[in-house]
């Protein structure tokens, strides 16, 4: 098998990509390899830029799942592996950022935490909405900073800036702010030594 | 490796890929797709043995040069997750659930000017793939194992004969025979009878 032809098949290259999304020098970006899905399937971002990504990005089979006043700035020599970014706000990630396989990444609820509020919401998310207005919900920025490793199958919360060489151990959920050079792990997540 | 020795194909294989030749499946066993091996490249006389009457389906082999991944009889491994560069043993009448990932390395090295390196050296590989870099444990899950939905199995551990690993837990120590084990991180909430 031609693995390397394989690959690069899948790449999105700069003129297949959304006008709104900047990739710097040797930054690619695939698609998943399972069929039906692409990175900016729930791409609706108006911002001009919606994405910027720095230079050397790996970005591996990701979705960028976005609403349309939504901003993702990902830094240079960033890995990524097939993970899920949810952003209705805003999120940054540093340089040298590595997150692992089937991560999520979120900024928002995406839906309001009353009761009452979150019927209306369904009914305006539902088929028969007729242009009712959604209700407003929870969003604060997500912040990841340079030398992030995050593992797999983990889950990182809205309003949480994760500090500098930070380490996520995989599964962990994160619901607060993560102090630099720490090892997280657990659900919620907690710090559990030094990097 | 070789790739001339990516040479067999699977019958009605969704996916456009081959099985390489050092991998050993015995012909009682069911192999689902080639696209299991879109991230293998052991170089290991044997990287992937698959025992008598066992089953992988979609699990992804992220298996690095030197990892060796031995699945045994009986075992049913659905679509996890494998993260190898040592050894990873399944058991004997194992059971693996959907997007358990079973790691046996980090992959990369702990010290931030060596991970920042190999991150500006994968980015000129043509694969662009973080390779070997950081310092595997290999993994040992027991014969008659069952772990459940989106479990993390992390570098080191081993899992005892008979245990049970709740859905999504994550297992960071190892596991004692006949237990169930629950939550992030892992803990024993009950021990099975014989």
């Amino acid at each position: 098998m031609n693995e390397t032809a394989q690959h690069k098949s899948l790449c999105w290259t700069p003129d297949q990509l959304p006008p709104n999304v900047r990739l710097g020098a040797n930054s690619v970006i695939t698609g998943h390899y399972l069929p039906g899905d692409h990175p900016f399937k729930r791409f609706r971002s108006r911002l001009d830029p919606a994405i910027v990504i720095g230079e050397g990005c790996t970005l591996n089979g990701l979705y960028f799942n976005m609403g349309e006043e939504a901003r993702i700035e990902i830094g240079n020599y960033c890995h990524f592996t097939e993970i899920f970014l949810l952003c209705e706000l805003e999120l940054r990630v540093g340089n040298y950022v590595v997150i692992g396989w089937h991560t999520t990444v979120t900024d928002a609820d995406f839906h309001p935490v009353s009761p009452d509020d979150r019927i209306v919401d369904a009914i305006a998310c539902s088929p028969l909405a007729n242009g009712q207005d959604r209700r407003p919900f929870a969003r604060k920025p997500v912040i990841i900073e340079d030398n992030v490793w995050v593992g797999a199958n983990a889950t990182i919360l809205k309003g949480v800036r994760i500090g500098e060489g930070a380490f996520v151990e995989p599964g962990s959920v994160v619901v607060r702010d993560v102090p630099p050079r720490t090892r997280v792990l657990g659900n919620p997540a907690q710090v559990i030594g030094d990097v | 490796m070789n790739p001339a020795a990516w040479s067999r194909k699977l019958p009605q294989d969704w996916y456009p890929g081959t099985i390489p030749s050092n991998v050993s499946v015995c012909e009682t066993a069911y192999l689902g797709t080639s696209y299991s091996f879109h991230e293998y490249r052991s170089g290991a006389s044997i990287g992937l043995r698959l025992g008598r009457g066992a089953s992988l389906d979609k699990t992804v082999l992220d298996v690095g040069s030197n990892g060796q991944v031995s699945v045994g009889e009986f075992a049913f491994v659905s679509s996890a997750r494998i993260i190898c560069d040592s050894e990873v043993e399944i058991g004997d009448y194992a059971l693996i659930g959907w997007n358990v990932v079973i790691m046996d390395s980090y992959r990369v090295p702990i010290d931030v000017v060596m991970r920042r390196h190999e991150l500006e050296r994968s980015s000129l590989h043509p694969q662009r793939r973080l390779e070997d870099a950081g310092e595997p444990r290999p993994v040992q899950i027991g014969r008659n194992v069952w772990i459940g939905f989106e479990a993390c199995i992390l570098p080191g551990v081993i899992i005892g004969e008979g245990a049970v690993v709740g859905a999504r837990s994550v297992v960071t120590e190892n596991v004692p025979p006949f237990t169930v084990i629950a939550g992030n991180p892992a803990r024993i909430v009950r021990v099975l009878d014989r």
